[in-house]
């Protein structure tokens, strides 16, 4: 027998399993018309739909809003670049990347978790500022022209090898990295920890009267948080070839947290839907027209009003339904 | 025998108003002791402080021998205090079963199979929380709130028992359900402190009560004891 929370997170697991069959969908139709365009733009998406995820940690289960979590997808993509350039190993770059992770979202966690709310919000988009103001002015990190010359990498895989310089390989390759952190998430999102994180963002005052220290639980999901973006962001300079400033700046953590408003809250798979809409929204409205932000500010501020619980508000019934139906 | 709970001299300030003024009381292992008064004296007060809500600006509270005041909440919990607040609190976006299972922390060094054996026997006395043991807790009515609450304090085993006002906003048939609750912790000989205004309600469950005024003790004796309980209804004047 199983839980609510636990049947929301299956009917969700589907969801996330319709959106891996669709990309290899589009990778198989991607790969048989030759298309380079398309690939790299749901490369980014599926990159971007990581650092997503870390923020739906953060605010959908745990009830933190943070306005700087590209802090870590950006020094995830700089460690990334930075370790690529002088030693060109996609697992030697990941594993740099993880530690950034762990270890600025410790030092991030221990300092933002000092306060709640609006500064709360406010701690973790200054951070990402300041960061980002340090990378802008230092001359060794290609200052505000970012860092160029990331080598295209061929990653073994054991039983292949494949080319990031490859759209649809690494297409595959960041769709295999996504997944994988989406089902780390899940997985921790469905076990006492996760619970504990979704009893904090209901009722935080209550939980140490359980004997939980709230602070060990927020700073755990801070550190989690950081280290999805930070893995997600290692991915970045492999598709691209370069890094630079703005991928720390709000623009991009203000993105972050409109996708998961537009996916759905506190779903993690509608962070993912989301970061794919939104990717395709801002490239196809882009290149009709230099102000897409005015057409993304009115879907954004549309789903809010009309669709409160995102994309998933309507897809997650319907799937629970389904994956249920005829069952007691 | 050793009190479970003793209380000397306490002090607690909010800001600048005192009150908690100088109180000292104990309990000793088993007992049920009321705490009693009108609103605003320091009742709800006292039990946020021994359950490390708020720190005692003078005093000491000792859980069987052991210094607690100024310890974190967390860290009181762990060491056997289970609190049932006022206003239930328990966790909307959670299951009824997820709400339970949380009380396992102040009982850590059991196994599972005892976490499952104590959650067994709850729902044996609470039959209404096992039908709805897969309901998120929004659902639940303000007396299976309360049940909730009572419940995920005793599946972790607490040797102490702090419960403000359990029956607040309740129906009188689902008060009559709170105070068999009390009655079969009381018989399994936990030591509980009851905050209560139902007085003649809990006096059928206290060994020995106290009624408190302006932070200060001004009465106290045996509840079953009729002259102790005909001044205690006088002085508080119910």
């Amino acid at each position: 027998m199983h839980d609510a929370l636990t049947l929301d997170a299956r009917a969700n697991h589907w969801l996330a399993l319709a959106l891996g069959l669709a990309c290899i969908g589009t990778a198989c139709i991607g790969y048989a018309i030759g298309d380079t365009f398309y690939l790299r733009l749901a490369t980014e998406a599926l990159i971007f739909g990581g650092l997503a995820l870390a923020v739906d940690i953060l605010l959908g289960y745990t009830g933190l809003l943070s306005l700087g979590q590209a802090l870590y997808f950006g020094l995830g993509a700089y460690v990334s670049a930075v370790t690529l350039i002088a030693f060109p190993s996609f697992w030697t770059a990941m594993g740099a990347a993880l530690a950034t992770g762990l270890f600025g979202g410790l030092i991030g966690g221990l300092i933002a978790n000092r306060v709640r709310g609006v500064y709360f919000a406010l701690i973790t988009f200054g951070m990402a500022q300041v960061a980002a103001k340090a990378i802008y002015n230092t001359r060794s990190l290609g200052a505000s022209d970012g860092l160029i010359g990331v080598p295209v990498l061929d990653v073994n895989l054991g039983i292949v090898t494949v080319s990031t310089a490859s759209p649809v390989g690494f297409f595959l390759l960041a769709l295999g990295v996504v997944t994988l952190l989406y089902a780390l998430c899940s997985y921790l999102m469905d076990t006492p920890f996760g619970r504990l994180l979704i009893a904090i963002r209901t009722n935080e005052a209550r939980v140490p009267f359980l004997g939980f220290r709230t602070t060990t639980l927020r700073l755990g999901s801070f550190v989690l948080a950081s280290c999805v973006a930070s893995l997600s962001g290692a991915l970045y300079p492999m598709l691209r070839g370069f890094v630079s400033p703005e991928l720390l700046f709000f623009s991009t953590s203000g993105n972050a947290v409109i996708t998961v408003i537009l996916g759905g809250v506190g779903t993690l798979v509608g962070a993912l839907y989301g970061s794919i809409i939104f990717t395709i929204v801002k490239s196809v409205i882009g290149s009709w027209t230099e102000h897409h932000l005015i057409v993304i500010g009115i879907l954004f501020m549309a789903v809010v009003i009309f669709l409160p619980k995102g994309l998933m508000g309507l897809a997650q019934p319907l799937m629970r339904r389904m994956v249920h139906r005829g069952k007691p | 025998m050793r009190d479970m709970i003793e209380l000397s001299n306490l002090h607690v300030h909010y800001g600048t108003s005192h009150v908690v003024q100088g109180l000292s009381v104990s309990a000793a292992r088993g007992e049920v002791l009321g705490i009693f008064g009108r609103n605003g004296v320091g009742k709800t007060t006292l039990l946020k402080t021994i359950a490390g809500w708020l720190k005692p600006s003078d005093g000491s509270i000792t859980l069987e021998g052991e210094r607690i005041d100024g310890r974190s909440p967390d860290r009181i919990a762990r060491m056997g205090v289970g609190f049932v607040p006022e206003d239930r609190r328990i966790f909307p976006g959670l299951t009824v079963e997820e709400n339970l299972t949380l009380g396992f922390m102040q009982a850590s060094g059991r196994s599972s199979a005892a976490n499952r054996a104590a959650l067994e026997a709850i729902y044996e006395q609470f039959p209404r929380l096992r039908e709805r043991r897969q309901q998120a807790g929004t659902t639940l009515s303000g007396g299976e709130q309360q049940m909730l609450a009572m419940a995920r304090a005793m599946v972790g085993e607490a040797r102490l028992f702090l419960i403000d006002e359990p029956s607040e906003g309740l129906a009188p048939m689902i008060v009559a359900d709170v105070y068999r609750i009390i009655r079969n912790m009381k018989a399994k000989g936990s030591t509980i402190l009851l905050v209560e205004q139902n007085v003649r309600n809990a006096l059928d469950v206290c060994d020995r009560f106290l009624a408190i005024e302006r932070g200060r003790i001004v009465h106290s004796g045996s509840a079953a004891s009729p002259t102790d309980t005909a001044k205690l209804l006088q002085v508080i004047a119910v």
